[in-house]
């Protein structure tokens, strides 16, 4: 709608209240980029710092379960962008099915995610040997950590939409869940990529 | 913008920020408060405890340097009494850690940020709270535990932390301080970090979505200014920092090996250079996040308080956001004795150099605010002007440490410290008691002790120039930075006088530190009652009572002009005053009349 000069669209305070809560999140998720654009800095000093990549003596690392991890984590993002259009139209049970969905997905990752870590360290990888291990493991495990605070976050969506206190009306919450783990999947994503494919 | 508009804004924005009830509580008032004026009074208290603390360890640094291995009087009967009073070499390392990382991070920031910050913006934009009210009383609560940790770091159970304020690698990891205290400092700072960037998160959305009708960005006060640039900075960088103590806690708790390197490493180690880079590339931007927030508290001040508007307004709003960008691409100069490319750092140096352009500006805009204005010198304006000193000081020797030539020299040396203390501590803790003489009225409802008030500031200002002009100038001779005893070696026993005669200053200065405790506490419950307005000046939060009511303002303001319109003839004519409030409207004043009058303040 265009506004005309000296008109100024009718916003709700509501809806401007939801905007501030908008502008807060997004400004934490660009915050939090810095924290995991910095890990990457780390990562890629760390890696030209060394003659070869991977270090010597380290076994290599797995390839199918990061790949699977990645899909597991993209349907997650897409369940969760169907539920919140689903909360905006008012669709309560496809709201709940996107939510089980997305935290059974976001469940999965995680342990995935363990799985890899043993195996890794059944092949011979420690914790202490060196800087492959130290990114794989601390990098990794940092991210993981941002799953596990998105299922609580989902864990938290669940009975508000079964209260209907999340509803057509009323669902920034849910939105905001959803940037969040738009974002973790995204670092997953650039964190799969630079560390496991080249 | 019309009439019209700001009726409509002005209904839009009470029904965001409905009156509530005032909380009833204990809790809800004084603990887990909703309140920004409470959450500042809780990080002023919390800052000022710990600058205590720091201030005591710099004490015991200051004997070192004057005495050393003598036995410390007052302090060392009751905290060493293990070694007999006398500070051994690793304790010494401790002691100099600790006071940086306090002052900095304990000390300085909760007070500049988190007091001055928490306080002042919402009432200077003319909002009822900030954005996030919730994650502010989160943020203090976070910052609290991270002090208790630092506390808890001093019961280490090889002593506290002892890797320097810069905590590098290798000195901090197991191998150079084993022992848990090193452990629960970096976790301080971690949490510490967490803690800021609530607050930062917060600062920039309030000041995005909350200002008043009529609150443009160029007629926000310089102090607003200066906090939303550092919340900027904050937002950007303090992550940084978290990341390199996020690492730091996995090689020290878990054992991995991102900053270990040579032959404790195996398969391919780490880097201890790396830390440096991550703790640059925030701690540079540190110390413009620890110095905008002075600046805007001094640039307000010294327009207030000569009367006069503040010296193109907007070069200064310009100066400060070129600052706060180039703040981001000068780190390297840190580390010009770290094997760095020397065309790199050329590059370093020139951008370096640069910010003293913008700098320049803000100096000048200031100096030339202060000319020929009507001045008062009341305590907030003496520190003002004192802060000025100091930090032209502080600015010059930077040009020093900035060209990469000058540094290979000064590299390491007492030069370093005098310089960035006369930046980041006397200029900044100058800046924080010309705030707190500022707004303690308004946050207390009572006026502090004038007389005593001056008294304190001679003892400051003079003392912090002393005190650290020695470091700068035993710097500058060659005396290396963080020597256990300088004088052991043939080369700095010349120095031992003038060390011995800056230290005496030192506790000049601290004692001289205790009137300010007294009237500050004093004036609390016993203090003259505060007016409304009692330094005639015309931001908005000088229109409401003091101490201002639970939500501010009882009706949202319209502002109508810039922040400094002091001494316009044609107002005062009007008015009978010097001075007129930002939301003030004067009758039969034309609406142009009132742009240009705001316009001419900038």
């Amino acid at each position: 709608m265009a506004a005309a000069r000296g008109v100024i669209p009718y916003r709700p305070a509501a809806a401007r209240g939801e905007d501030t809560a908008w502008l807060g999140m997004a400004i934490f998720l660009g915050s939090w980029a810095m924290m995991f654009a910095s890990l990457f800095f780390a990562y890629g000093v760390l890696r030209l710092r060394q003659p070869g990549w991977p270090p010597a003596g380290t076994p290599p690392l797995p390839q199918v379960l990061p790949a699977v991890n990645t899909a597991l984590l993209a349907l997650n993002s897409l369940a969760l962008q169907r539920a919140l259009v689903a909360a905006r139209r008012g669709e309560k049970s496809h709201v709940v099915a996107g939510l089980v969905q997305a935290s059974l997905l976001g469940g999965a990752f995680v342990v995935l995610q363990v799985v890899l870590w043993t195996s890794l360290f059944k092949s011979g990888l420690a914790l202490e040997d060196g800087s492959l291990a130290a990114v794989v493991y601390g990098l990794t495990g940092f991210h993981a950590l941002h799953v596990l605070v998105g299922l609580v976050g989902l864990g938290l969506l669940l009975p508000a939409v079964l209260r209907g206190t999340l509803n057509a009306a009323r669902n920034n919450r849910l939105r905001l869940w959803v940037m969040y783990w738009h974002f973790v999947a995204v670092v997953w994503l650039a964190m799969y990529l630079l560390i496991f494919v080249v | 913008m019309t009439a019209q508009e700001a009726t409509f804004n002005r209904q839009t924005i009470e029904a965001l920020q409905p009156i509530h009830s005032p909380p009833t509580t204990f809790w809800s008032k004084y603990m887990w408060s909703l309140d920004h004026k409470v959450i500042a009074k809780q990080y002023l208290w919390a800052g000022l405890l710990f600058l205590l603390v720091g201030g005591t360890l710099a004490m015991m640094i200051r004997w070192q340097w004057a005495f050393p291995g003598k036995p410390v009087p007052i302090l060392g009967p009751t905290f060493l009494r293990s070694s007999g009073g006398v500070i051994g070499p690793a304790l010494y390392m401790q002691l100099f850690t600790m006071h940086g990382l306090i002052m900095i991070f304990f000390a300085i920031t909760p007070i500049l940020i988190g007091a001055f910050g928490n306080f002042c913006i919402p009432l200077l934009i003319g909002a009822r709270d900030m954005a996030f009210p919730w994650l502010n009383a989160l943020s203090f609560w976070v910052f609290a535990f991270s002090q208790l940790l630092v506390i808890g770091s001093f019961f280490g159970d090889l002593g506290a932390a002892g890797a320097g304020w810069t905590t590098y690698p290798p000195l901090s990891t197991n191998i150079g301080t084993p022992g848990n205290g090193q452990t629960l400092m970096v976790a301080a700072v971690f949490f510490t970090g967490i803690a800021s960037i609530m607050g930062g998160i917060n600062y920039v959305t309030t000041v995005i979505r909350l200002r008043a009708p009529g609150m443009t960005y160029m007629r926000m006060p310089l102090m607003v200014w200066g906090q939303f640039l550092t919340a900027i900075l904050n937002v950007l960088f303090v992550p940084v920092l978290g990341s390199a103590a996020l690492l730091l806690l996995m090689d020290r708790v878990f054992g991995t090996q991102f900053f270990i390197a040579g032959a404790a490493a195996v398969k391919g180690g780490g880097d201890p250079i790396l830390f440096q880079h991550l703790f640059w590339i925030f701690g540079h931007p540190e110390v413009y996040i620890l110095i905008l927030p002075a600046w805007g508290i001094v640039a307000d001040l010294l327009a207030f308080f000569s009367r006069k508007p503040a010296n193109w307004y907007k070069g200064t709003v310009h100066a400060m956001s070129a600052v706060t960008i180039l703040s981001a691409v000068v780190y390297g100069h840190h580390m010009f004795q770290t094997g760095m490319n020397p065309l790199l750092g050329e590059g370093f140096t020139t951008l370096t150099l640069i910010i003293s352009v913008p700098a320049e500006v803000l100096f000048l805009n200031w100096l030339r605010t202060i000319y020929k204005g009507s001045i008062r010198l009341t305590v907030p304006m003496l520190f003002a002007l004192s802060m000025t000193f100091v930090f032209g000081l502080g600015g010059l020797t930077g040009l020093y440490l900035g060209a990469n030539a000058p540094d290979i020299y000064l590299h390491d040396t007492m030069f370093v410290v005098g310089h960035f203390h006369f930046t980041m501590a006397a200029a900044s803790f100058l800046a924080s008691l010309a705030g707190i003489y500022f707004w303690y009225p308004k946050m207390f409802g009572r006026n502090m002790n004038q007389t005593l008030g001056k008294i304190h500031f001679w003892f400051s200002s003079i003392g912090i120039t002393l005190v650290f002009g020695g470091q700068l100038l035993v710097g500058y001779a060659g005396q290396n930075r963080r020597l256990w005893n300088p004088f052991a070696y043939e080369v700095f026993k010349p120095l031992q006088p003038l060390n011995r005669w800056t230290s005496y200053c030192a506790f000049v200065l601290f004692a001289g530190q205790l009137l300010f405790v007294w009237n500050f506490i004093y004036s609390m419950s016993r203090g003259k009652k505060a007016e409304a307005n009692p330094w005639a000046v015309g931001t908005l939060e000088w229109s409401i009572p003091s101490p201002p009511p639970v939500h501010n303002f009882d009706a949202i303001p319209v502002v109508v002009r810039g922040p400094h319109e002091l001494s316009n003839p044609e107002l005062e004519r009007k008015l009978g005053r010097d001075w007129v409030g930002q939301a003030e409207v004067v009758a039969s004043e034309e609406p142009g009349a009132v742009r240009t009058a705001a316009r001419g303040a900038t």
